[in-house]
C-alpha cells in the first residue's frame, strides 16, 4: 500500500514524536498518543485546556511562551528550538519542538502544529560521554609518557599534553592526522604499520618496538612504542591507545656500560694474550720436559678468559644461570677439543639453577679440567660421549661428568683427583666447598661426581629461560 | 712455507704472534695500523694470508675494513681475524664469508690449528 493512501490520523497515532494541534489562542484542540504517554495526561485534562495552563500550569514555560508568543507570529515555521524544563511529574526534561502554522483555506488564524520530541535521554548521553571524554583526556595530559588514541584509520583523535609538548604541535595540529604523517614521517616504518594494522582486528597489542632517529625539536632520541585497543562499554567502536616511551637516556647508559664492558674486556684479553706470549718465550728456552707444563699453563689461561666471556653471557642479574653457563661450556669445549670429525660428543643436562658469580670461573675450571681428562683418556678408539650435569637436590647440588669410555682400573686408583691433593681438580673442588667422588662400575665408563653445598647456588632455583 | 701478513697494534703480542708463526716455518710481514697494511697489500709482495686484529688503535673496526680492502685488492687472500672484544651477532654479520676468527688470548697449537685449517681450504 502506498504511504499516500494511509490516514494522517494513522501516522500521527504510530509516530514517537508527541504532537499537538493549538488553535490561534494557544488552547489544545488536540494530541497524540505520544504526547499523552509521554507527558502522562489524558485527553480531558488536555484538550480546551490553554496550553500554559495545562497540568498545573507545568507548560508555562518561559522559553515556550517565547516561541509561541514572538517567534511563531513572524515564521511559518521553526524546528529544532530546544525547551529545558523541570516537569513536576516527569521529571526535567529536554524537549526539542518543532512548530508549524497550519492555515485552511478562507482560515486566516489557522492551527499551530507543535512536534515535541524528548531528548532528554540522548542529551544526558551525550553529556556523560563527554563528561567521560574529558575523564579520558585529564589522564591522558596526567600520563608522563606521550601517547596518542588513534582511531581504526590509524588518524590522531587525541593526543596526550606530553605528547603535544615533546613533539611541538597543537592538538588541533595532531587531530585528524595519521601517525606516518607526524613530525618528518618518523613513523612511517613498515614493520610499525604491519603491527599497528593488527592491533584493532585482531586485538593483537605489542610492546616495546624501538625506533631511533633524529627528530626536529628533539634532536636524535629512541622510542619504545606500544600499542592496545581500547573499547568503550556499551561503544561498539574500538581505538587505538599508542605510548611512546622515551628510552633514549636509558639506552645511553647500556651503550655506555656495553662500551666501558668490551673495553675492560678487550684490556684484559690483550693482557692474557701477552702472559701467554710469555710463557710462550719461556718455554722457547726451557728443556722439552718443562714445555708440556708451559702450553698447559697457557691452555687454562685460555680457558679462564674463554670463562669469563662466557659467564657475561649467561648472566642473569647478579647472578650467572649455571645451567647457561655449562651448556656454552659445553658447546666451547666440543669446539676447542673436537674438531668437526671428531665421534665424541659432549652433552649437557642441566636443571635451571643460578650460581655466585665469584664462584663462576673455579666451577668452570672444573668442568674444563673434567672434561679435558674424559676426553684424552676415555676414549681409546676415539669414540664416545661425555655428559655433563647439574642438579639441585633437597640439601645439596650434584655436578657429575660422566663419561662411557674405558673407565678406570683398579691401577688407576691412586690418580683419583681428591687423592692427589695438589690436582686442580681437588683444588677447585675444596673452593666450591664440594665433596668428590669417583665410579667407574665393572670399568666401564667412569663418572666423576661433585656435591656442592646449596650456598654454592645461592640463588636457589631459578626457572627462568636461559 | 706461506707469507702471513700480522696486523696488531700491540707490539708485544705482534712479536709473539710474529714468533710462533715463523717457529712453523712461515714467513711473516708485519703492520700495526690499517695504513701500513694496506701499503704491503698494495706492494707486490707475495702474501698468502691476513691475520688482523679487529679493533687496531682507535679503529673500532679497522680490521673489518682492512679485510674489505684487502679482498678486494687480492680475492684470494685469506683472512683470519682476531679479537679480545665480545664477538656479536652485528660483528658477525661483518666478516667476510670464508674467513675464521680466533679469539684472544690464542695459545700456539690454537693458532697453529687455525692456520692449518685456513692454508688448507
Amino acid at each position: 500500500m502506498p504511504v499516500s493512501d494511509i490516514a494522517a490520523s494513522d501516522i500521527v497515532e504510530t509516530v514517537p514524536s508527541a504532537l499537538i494541534v493549538l488553535d490561534r489562542n494557544l488552547n489544545i484542540t488536540s494530541a497524540n498518543r505520544a504526547f499523552y504517554q509521554t507527558f502522562r495526561t489524558s485527553v480531558e485534562d488536555t484538550e480546551g485546556c490553554l496550553i500554559y495552563d495545562l497540568g498545573n500550569r507545568q507548560w508555562d514555560i518561559p522559553a515556550l511562551r517565547s516561541l509561541l508568543e514572538s517567534v511563531i507570529p513572524h515564521r511559518a515555521s521553526v524546528e529544532g528550538f530546544e525547551v529545558e524544563h523541570d516537569f513536576p511529574i516527569i521529571g526535567r526534561r529536554i524537549m526539542l519542538v518543532n512548530a508549524r502554522k497550519i492555515l485552511r483555506p478562507g482560515d486566516h488564524d489557522g492551527f499551530i502544529l507543535l512536534a515535541i520530541e524528548d531528548v532528554s535521554e540522548e542529551r544526558a548521553a551525550r553529556r556523560e560521554s563527554n563528561r567521560a571524554w574529558q575523564l579520558t583526556q585529564s589522564i591522558v595530559d596526567t600520563i608522563r609518557d606521550p601517547l596518542v588514541v588513534l582511531e581504526d584509520d590509524m588518524t590522531v583523535v587525541t593526543a596526550s599534553a606530553a605528547f603535544l609538548k615533546m613533539f611541538g604541535i597543537t592538538q588541533a595540529e595532531a587531530h585528524g592526522r595519521r601517525v606516518s604523517e607526524l613530525g618528518q614521517h618518523q613513523w612511517d616504518v613498515p614493520a610499525l604499520r604491519h603491527l599497528m594494522e593488527k592491533v584493532l582486528p585482531e586485538n593483537k597489542p605489542f610492546d616495546s618496538f624501538e625506533i631511533e632517529d633524529d627528530f626536529p625539536v628533539l634532536g636524535r632520541r629512541v622510542f619504545n612504542l606500544n600499542a592496545r585497543k581500547i573499547s568503550q562499554p556499551g561503544n561498539h567502536a574500538h581505538r587505538m591507545l599508542l605510548v611512546f616511551e622515551d628510552i633514549t637516556d636509558r639506552k645511553q647508559r647500556e651503550r655506555d656500560a656495553e662500551m666501558l664492558t668490551n673495553e675492560i674486556s678487550h684490556r684484559i684479553k690483550n693482557n692474557l694474550q701477552i702472559v701467554i706470549g710469555l710463557i710462550a718465550y719461556e718455554a722457547k728456552w726451557t728443556a722439552a720436559p718443562c714445555v708440556q707444563g708451559y702450553k698447559a699453563m697457557q691452555t687454562r689461561i685460555g680457558a679462564i678468559a674463554q670463562l669469563y666471556d662466557l659467564i657475561s653471557q649467561s648472566s642473569r642479574g647478579a647472578a650467572v644461570a649455571a645451567d647457561a653457563y655449562l651448556r656454552e661450556i659445553g658447546k666451547s669445549m666440543t669446539a676447542s677439543l673436537l674438531d668437526g670429525t671428531s665421534d665424541i660428543t659432549i652433552e649437557v643436562k642441566a636443571d635451571a639453577l643460578n650460581i655466585d658469580p665469584n664462584l663462576a670461573v673455579p666451577f668452570g675450571l672444573l668442568v674444563n679440567e673434567l672434561v679435558t681428562n674424559a676426553v684424552k683418556h676415555a676414549f681409546p678408539n676415539g669414540a664416545g660421549r661425555v655428559v655433563l650435569s647439574l642438579k639441585k637436590t633437597s640439601d645439596h647440588v650434584e655436578l657429575s661428568v660422566a663419561d662411557n669410555g674405558t673407565g678406570m682400573k683398579e691401577k688407576d686408583a691412586p690418580k683419583i683427583p681428591e687423592k692427589r691433593g695438589s690436582d686442580y681438580v681437588a683444588i677447585f673442588v675444596r673452593q666450591l666447598s664440594g665433596t668428590i667422588t669417583v665410579t667407574s662400575p665393572e670399568s666401564i665408563g667412569t663418572t666423576i661426581t661433585i656435591r656442592l653445598p646449596l650456598p654454592v647456588i645461592p640463588l636457589g632455583a631459578a626457572p627462568l629461560a636461559a | 712455507m706461506s707469507v702471513i701478513l700480522i696486523v696488531e697494534d700491540d707490539v708485544f703480542i705482534r712479536q709473539t704472534a710474529e714468533m710462533m708463526i715463523e717457529d712453523w716455518g712461515h714467513q711473516t710481514l708485519v703492520a700495526s695500523d690499517v695504513e701500513e697494511a694496506l701499503a704491503l697489500l698494495k706492494s707486490d709482495r707475495h702474501i698468502d694470508a691476513l691475520f688482523t686484529d679487529i679493533y687496531l688503535k682507535t679503529a673500532v673496526h679497522g680490521g673489518f675494513e682492512l679485510a674489505n680492502e684487502a679482498v678486494k685488492l687480492r680475492p684470494e687472500l685469506r683472512v683470519l681475524y682476531t679479537t679480545g672484544n665480545f664477538v656479536t651477532d652485528k660483528m658477525k654479520a661483518l666478516f667476510i664469508s670464508g674467513t675464521q676468527l680466533l679469539r684472544k688470548p690464542y695459545t700456539e697449537l690454537q693458532l697453529e690449528s687455525c692456520f692449518a685449517g685456513l692454508l688448507a681450504a
